[in-house]
């Protein structure tokens, strides 16, 4: 990321309403070029209704302007939407050739068949499916659809990438490959997008910013480790399953054992993940608090000592808050439990993590240079 | 039965011995039938295509209107252009009654809602999000119109085939508005009437299989396009 993000699309004050009914509501949000910005919230959060609105594809009360203009009336939403390009779930391919499809978005553009087919050829090779260009949509597998459906949006070289849960139809594998794919020549095109998700792991995993939305409303929004660190309501840390976020590097142990490095300089064991930048997970609920230290413990593998910082009532269990040489780590422990070791604020107390249940979600790399 | 043999022999025989009547009422049967199909699918389409589109008040009552017509009985048709067409009604100045072009009328009256009823189910029908897709493509109103009709396009042969298939088998509004007139306005079914009340079943019969040959002929045309944008959708 080497040019600074500018303002592609600034929204103010955007409202979509039906029937008297605001389905969402922005007081601001911007997309900056060569950045993915990712709208996370549960299902019927007005994500999607708020992607349609950025795209042209629903009408919005409150101010749009994309690349420096207002976006007003249905001949400037169609204007926009041929400087964008949208992506679903699903990949609504037209019932013709996959080259076709891929020209389409060119031809109604006004290109000619000839060119618009060279540059779909182009995008199909990009997203590695060309082999499938003389092929009906009805013969794809899911996820060859889908390639073709994000190559059909790349191939009108769009200002924006409007992805609406892209690869949550998808099985895992698929995901993986996908994601790298699309992130690497979003990097590489400085194409900024707008990614809707209600996957936590996704938006960790692909966004530079993060707009936590629940019923229609902005909870919270910024860098996608801050947000994800310090959750602002209550509501959007329960989304969020109130683990503990940690930032580091997956690498090779001297007994060829994977460690989690982390930025703050500890050394933890970790599950199966690829070597490199990455954010871990610890759920809460995998975290055993000690008072002692057993000498021999193969399975518990992560030991960290530290103080109790906070407690809190979680639902029927207590969450406690054990800061640890820098390093907040939230563990839920039954009421019986936290009796029983007799902890109060201040008790010096072990966070033991099994290095099965430290998951790191590998970040891309530009995301590491990420503001 | 022999009398069925007869009139299959009779069939042959007029058909392959390039019979002049018959050559004549056949070709008026397609030329009629053929332009009131074309009229009823060129508005029937984007009618059918505005209301499944565009949502406006009375929606509902237009369509229970379409979808009635689709089922309105063409004697009943036939009544209602006759009365529009009589000398004396509010076209009488026209002088169509008793033309071929009164037939016209008469079927795109009956093959309209069948085209523009569905054609509108076969628009609902097509996913939401394909037509934002569509959309999100950067197609115009008219470029999206053209796509959404693309992806419908084996229900549409499906509305064409309906539609021919109830005006060439249609009698009773072509024989109220044309009089049924040998050499002038008679069509094959017309004829089929005619040559049965007058007792000559082996001519009848042989109208009757060339009209069955043309509708066979017709819709194995139309189901091959359609098997075939079955097969590339």
């Amino acid at each position: 990321m080497s040019a600074p993000a500018t303002p592609v699309m600034v929204a103010r004050d955007l409202r979509v309403s039906r029937g008297g009914r605001t389905l969402v509501h922005v007081e601001r949000f911007e997309v900056r070029s060569g950045l993915v910005h990712v709208l996370l919230g549960p299902n019927g959060a007005g994500k999607s209704t708020l992607l349609k609105a950025l795209n042209g594809l629903e009408q919005a009360d409150g101010t749009l302007e994309f690349e420096g203009r207002p976006v007003r009336g249905s001949a400037d939403r169609l204007a926009l939407r041929r400087r964008t390009a949208a992506v679903a779930q699903k990949p609504y391919l037209l019932s013709t050739s996959v080259i076709d499809n891929v020209a389409s978005g060119l031809r109604y553009r006004g290109v000619g068949r000839r060119e618009a087919h060279a540059v779909a050829k182009e995008a199909l090779e990009m997203l590695g499916v060309s082999h499938l260009a003389s092929r009906k949509p009805g013969t794809l597998s899911g996820g060859e659809a889908q390639r073709v459906s994000i190559a059909r949006a790349l191939a009108c070289d769009p200002a924006i990438l409007f992805l609406d849960e892209p690869i949550a139809a998808l099985d895992p594998p698929t995901r993986r490959s996908l994601v790298d794919d699309l992130m690497r020549i979003l990097d590489q095109r400085g194409i900024a997008a707008v990614w809707v998700t209600h996957d936590r792991d996704e938006a960790l995993a692909v966004g530079d910013s993060v707009t936590f939305i629940e019923m229609g409303e902005v909870v919270q929004s910024g860098p996608a480790l801050e947000v994800f660190s310090r959750p602002a309501t209550e509501s959007f840390a329960t989304f969020l399953g109130l683990d503990t976020y940690l930032e580091g590097s997956v690498v090779v142990g001297r007994a060829g054992d994977l460690h989690f490095v982390l930025d703050t300089g500890h050394d933890l064991s970790c599950g199966e993940a690829p070597l490199g930048h990455a954010v871990a997970c610890i759920p809460p609920e995998d975290v055993v608090l000690l008072t002692t230290v057993p000498e021999h413990n193969m399975s518990l593998r992560n030991i960290l000592q530290g103080t109790v910082r906070e407690v809190r009532p979680d639902g029927r269990l207590l969450r406690v808050i054990v800061a640890a040489d820098g390093l907040d780590v939230a563990a839920l422990v039954t009421k019986a439990a936290f009796e029983e070791l007799a902890l109060t604020i201040g008790s010096p107390v072990a966070a033991a993590v099994k290095a099965a249940a430290l998951h790191p979600i590998p970040r891309h790399e530009r995301l590491n240079q990420a503001p | 039965m022999q009398v069925i043999w007869d009139g299959i022999a009779e069939a042959m025989r007029l058909i392959f011995g390039g019979d002049a009547d018959v050559l004549q009422i056949t070709l008026r049967s397609l030329w009629v039938s053929g332009l009131a199909l074309l009229i009823a699918v060129l508005i029937g389409v984007p009618v059918g295509s505005l209301i499944a589109l565009r949502s406006f008040r009375g929606r509902r009552l237009v369509v229970t209107i379409i979808n009635t017509g689709m089922a309105a009985p063409p004697v009943v048709v036939g009544l209602l252009v006759a009365m529009f067409l009589t000398r004396n009604g509010p076209l009488g100045q026209f002088r169509l009654l008793y033309s071929t072009w009164a037939m016209v009328i008469a079927q795109v009256i009956i093959a309209f809602p069948i085209v523009a009823g569905l054609s509108l189910a076969a628009l609902q029908q097509l996913d939401l999000g394909l037509r934002q897709q569509i959309a999100a493509l950067g197609a115009g109103r008219f470029q999206a119109f053209v796509a959404q009709l693309r992806e419908i396009r084996i229900a549409l042969l499906a509305a064409v085939m309906a539609a021919f298939g109830a005006v060439i088998s249609e009698v009773g509004a072509v024989i109220m508005v044309g009089g049924n007139i040998k050499g002038q306005t008679q069509v094959l079914t017309g004829a089929i009437v005619q040559e049965t009340r007058i007792g000559r079943f082996a001519i009848a019969i042989a109208l009757a299989v060339i009209l069955m040959t043309l509708a066979f002929g017709t819709n194995l045309a139309l189901t091959l396009i359609q098997q075939k944008g079955r097969q590339s959708g």
